[in-house]
């Protein structure tokens, strides 16, 4: 164990610096601001930094490390060549205030992603401020409140969320001041078309839903969902967290949808980097569009006068404000960092996207398969069941260990730490809540087919176990099985320098 | 053709594996109606080499604020960030890793991140740091909202908080958007001419549910006058301050002048400036506001062999588990950003961030006196003390000095009409570790042209 507050070196050490461009001994600083004592910050030389964080590194698991099937969150390989542009000065070292002449290239670059996300999810309007999916589905359902506050329609208060739904969508909504209502799924995890007439009415400001659902299956009856919605005055928000399963197959705007967010970080690999940055951009249809946090970018013809760059060829970019903008959500232009390695992404595929959501499917069918396959081989296959009774999945699949938690007392959880021990990331346990002891499986597509076979074999040894070896797992890990109660009951949230 | 699929070629095999026979079969769920059934209107795959040329392209013809002399900052500062923090923090363990839901093989990433909550204590004096929201104005917008929770019951003025009234529009927008769907109502906080908060105006906001103001303010001035808020606002008002955190190598950590949250943006450490995003936003707090906070926090633990462990800690406030009463909706945050600080921070140590607030400050203080100089223009403030920035008051419009300047290779500054419509002449200037001696000799040359140019035009 290494601390890195036990690094205690003489006074200033650390990268040198240049000294100051004048003298420090006058510094204008009001008496009752003198900072007293200094942070208790530790004293390294670069060598001693880089080793602490390189051994910090190798005790933590990224998709560069092994298969990480984390349901819902879309790890896919990353490729470097998008770290390396958004390294580029012309991104990395520009300011959100320079004027229009001195960022087209950046504009150019907006405008063709708020262009392409558009035409993906059929949609007319796209901003790309927000930062991260969730605040992409609060930014949404802020201009749909903004939608019916134009209209006079002040009674619609409510925003309907399956029992399935991912939990930022009800936490999102309830922050922009609507009612949640939570209706249940089917039995076999689908949208309950009568629970929603149920509760649809002259308060339903808009129902949010994602499809394929968190179970990883497409809901088949979603055009007439939507026509319910609709017909009762309300709007239709697509939480694209799933995106991934469907592009150029489907589309939220075919679907019937009036808002988006897509997950950029997922769909198209900006680094999870271990919780963040994400990006979040929201696209709407047109009577959304000018609710939209401002400013977009929009284009015209060159005019006589402007300052030419390379990238002007036909087209001036500029920033545009949407006539009833709901304003700021953050408070430059989002995750530009991000947006600029999604559209190296992009450009990879461009009008081949299909091609990407296809394997993404394909991969999760496959893997399902051959899990159900090598578990009916040898006899465990009632040790599980499906978390949804369908044929085919989408871009993931949820299975639930209920039947061996009742036969040995193995849980998901269980599972998931037998899995580390096997060298892989665990699937996402315990969501979403409504299939009992959830895994929830989603390979991607950079995953390959032998490395999906050779999961699907691991899988199935896990679940011949012996419990007890389970429930002590994992053992092969940096550390054993954490307490996090013990983390709650005893709260160190920093390093305790007295201790 | 796509090069990032390793199945690419075999789907047959794979689909005879299932007793599928096409691509379709995998997708025959969904209904007709809703299938898209033209090609996306969009260009063909490009291959590595002709994307990063594109992107050489495209991203080569913006004035990077590395190619000029540069004076624009407005709260996002060009300061230098050490080459090992770009360096580590391309290890795919780290850069590829999600929210480390199982702590036992991301005992990495939580590690780093309870340092960098230690990091942001130490830095502003509070107890309880989260590991990042997502930029300086979201966190601000959160700590009203979580003063809200926290003292709406016992407040006199219930559902109301109080913003200075020199917060930049931008991050006005952004805490209304957070504040307008609890009911909160949002009221202003005047300050003095002299730029500094008054305390009169201050009084009025006892009661309330909490308070929010910069230090240095978004003029760049750092308000002595600060360390009084908290015995005027009383015990059930929240005292939020933003600050700068690299000014807080001189400056007193807002917690040791009884800050209840500090906020800030946190990309002056660690981080380029990136078009302004990703950024870090820091949120730190008293015991009091901990369980009301937004954002992930990890804690210390053990694993079953008495090991010590980090894990993700008070959950339950978080919206994957308390869905619509989550503390917030935030779910993926900055972390990656904060690991940078975090990198940034360790190499600086006590004195190295001391130097580096000397440095800034030091240059700021060097461009007040040479613009001082100049008789054409005034320094409406100059009699405050300031940190990274100040406000010029020019003979003629900001926007034509910027424009003038751009001309002469400066990026001059920012205009502050687009905050303050009625001072259009007022021209927001700032100054890092970046900043050369020469370069703000050239500023005061450049700005007495101009501003001399206008004067003999007006008086001619």
């Amino acid at each position: 164990m290494s601390h890195l507050f036990e690094h205690e070196g003489a006074d200033g050490k650390g990268y040198s610096q240049p000294d100051p461009v004048a003298p420090v001994d006058n510094l204008q600083i009001p008496s009752s601001l003198v900072r007293a004592k200094l942070p208790r910050w530790p004293r390294l030389s670069e060598p001693e930094m880089v080793r602490h964080y390189t051994w910090l590194s190798t005790r933590n698991f990224g998709i560069d490390t092994g298969f990480y099937p984390l349901g819902s969150c879309t790890m896919k390989h990353n490729p470097r060549i998008n770290e390396v542009i958004a390294q580029l000065p012309g991104i990395a070292d520009i300011h959100p205030l320079q004027p229009e002449h001195q960022i087209q290239g950046t504009l150019a670059i907006f405008h063709e992603m708020q262009d392409m996300l558009g035409i993906c999810a059929g949609m007319d309007a796209v901003t790309l401020q927000p930062v991260a999916g969730a605040q992409g589905e609060f930014t949404a359902i802020r201009c749909i409140q903004e939608y019916f506050r134009g209209r006079g329609e002040l009674g619609r208060t409510k925003v309907i969320v399956p029992d399935s739904a991912h939990g930022t969508n009800p936490a999102s909504a309830a922050m922009a001041g609507f009612e949640i209502i939570e209706i249940p799924s089917r039995e076999d995890g689908r949208i309950d078309l009568d629970a929603l007439r149920a509760v649809v009415g002259d308060d339903t400001a808009a129902m949010m839903i994602t499809n394929p659902s968190t179970l990883g299956v497409f809901e088949p009856e979603i055009a007439q969902a939507a026509d319910i919605v609709h017909e009762a005055g309300g709007q239709m928000y697509y939480d694209g967290a799933n995106f991934n399963a469907i592009l150029g197959r489907t589309s939220p705007g075919l679907m019937g949808f009036d808002a988006v967010h897509y997950n950029l970080h997922k769909t198209f690999s900006q680094p999870h980097g271990g919780g963040g940055p994400g990006s979040g951009p929201i696209g709407v249809k047109s009577h959304l569009a000018k609710f939209l946090p401002g400013p977009v970018v929009k284009r015209r013809p060159i005019l006589a006068g402007d300052q030419l760059t390379s990238v002007n060829k036909e087209w001036w970019y500029h920033w545009h404000q949407p006539e009833n903008s709901i304003g700021k959500v953050q408070q430059w232009h989002g995750n530009s960092g991000a947006v600029v390695r999604c559209w190296a992404y992009y450009r990879r595929y461009g009008r081949e996207l299909k091609t990407m959501s296809e394997h993404a499917v394909l991969n999760a069918n496959y893997l399902r398969h051959k899990i159900i396959e090598e578990a009916e081989k040898i006899g465990v296959r009632h040790l599980f069941a499906d978390g949804a009774p369908v044929d085919v999945v989408k871009h993931e699949f949820t299975i639930s260990m209920a039947p061996m938690k009742e036969e040995c007392g193995i849980g998901a959880m269980d599972i998931a730490k037998g899995l580390l021990d096997m060298g892989y990331m665990a699937p996402t346990v315990y969501f979403p809540l409504i299939v009992p002891e959830c895994m929830m499986v989603e390979p991607t597509e950079t995953e390959s087919k032998e490395t999906l076979d050779e999961f699907a074999k691991k899988f199935v040894e896990v679940l011949q176990e012996d419990p007890d070896v389970l429930h002590n797992a994992p053992v092969t890990t940096k550390v054993r099985r954490v307490d996090e109660v013990y983390a709650a009951r005893n709260l160190t949230l920093s390093y305790p320098f007295d201790e | 053709m796509v090069d990032q699929l390793p199945n690419l070629g075999r789907e047959k095999e794979m689909l005879d594996a299932m007793g599928m026979s096409s691509i379709d079969d995998l997708f025959a769920d969904i209904p007709e109606a809703v299938r898209m059934t033209e090609e996306l209107p969009l260009p063909p795959p490009q291959s590595e080499e002709e994307i990063i040329s594109d992107a050489r392209r495209l991203l080569g013809a913006n004035v990077a604020l590395g190619d000029r002399v540069n004076f624009l900052g407005a709260g996002l500062n060009r300061n230098y960030v050490p080459a090992s923090v770009f360096q580590l923090v391309t290890r795919g363990e780290f850069l590829t890793s999600y929210t480390p839901y199982q702590p036992e093989v991301s005992q990495g990433m939580l590690q780093a991140m309870w340092e960098f909550q230690t990091l942001i204590s130490e830095l502003v004096g509070l107890e309880v740091a989260n590991l990042s929201v997502y930029d300086g104005s979201t966190a601000a917008a959160e700590a009203l909202t979580c003063a809200v929770r926290v003292h709406n019951r016992k407040a006199e003025q219930k559902d109301t908080v109080y913003v200075s009234e020199l917060v930049p529009p931008s991050r006005r927008s952004v805490i209304h958007n957070y504040t307008q769907g609890g009911g909160i109502e949002v009221k202003t906080l005047h300050h003095n001419s002299d730029g500094t908060l008054n305390l009169d105006s201050l009084s009025q906001a006892a009661g309330s549910c909490g308070i929010y103001v910069e230090q240095p303010n978004p003029l760049g001035i750092l308000d002595g006058g600060l360390t009084r808020v908290k015995e005027i606002i009383g015990e059930n008002t929240a005292f939020v301050v933003g600050v700068a955190p690299v000014s807080l190598g001189v400056i007193e950590a807002p917690g040791n002048y009884n800050a209840d949250i500090v906020v800030g943006e946190g990309q002056a450490l660690g981080s380029p400036i990136t078009y302004g995003g990703p950024l870090y936003g820091i949120f730190a707090c008293t015991k009091t506001y901990l369980r009301q906070m937004p954002g992930r926090i990890v804690g210390r633990s053990i694993d079953v062999d008495d090991k010590e462990a980090f894990c993700l800690t008070l959950s339950t406030r978080e919206q994957h588990i308390r869905r619509h009463r989550a503390t917030s909706n935030i779910c993926t945050n900055e972390t990656l950003i904060a690991l940078m600080g975090a990198m940034h921070m360790s190499l600086l140590g006590p004195e190295g961030l001391e130097k580096l607030a000397q440095r800034n400050m030091a240059a700021c203080q060097l461009a007040k006196q040479k613009l001082s100089e100049i008789s054409t223009i005034a320094i409406p403030h100059r009699n405050n003390s300031h940190f990274n920035e100040f406000v010029v008051e020019l003979p003629g419009s900001a926007a034509e000095c910027i424009a003038y300047l751009d001309t002469q290779g400066l990026i001059g500054g920012f205009d502050l009409s687009a905050w303050y419509p009625e001072r259009k002449n007022w021209l927001l200037v700032s100054f890092s570790d970046q900043t050369k001696a020469t370069e703000i000799e050239l500023l005061a040359a450049h700005l007495a042209v101009w501003s001399a140019s206008l004067v003999q035009g007006v008086s001619a």
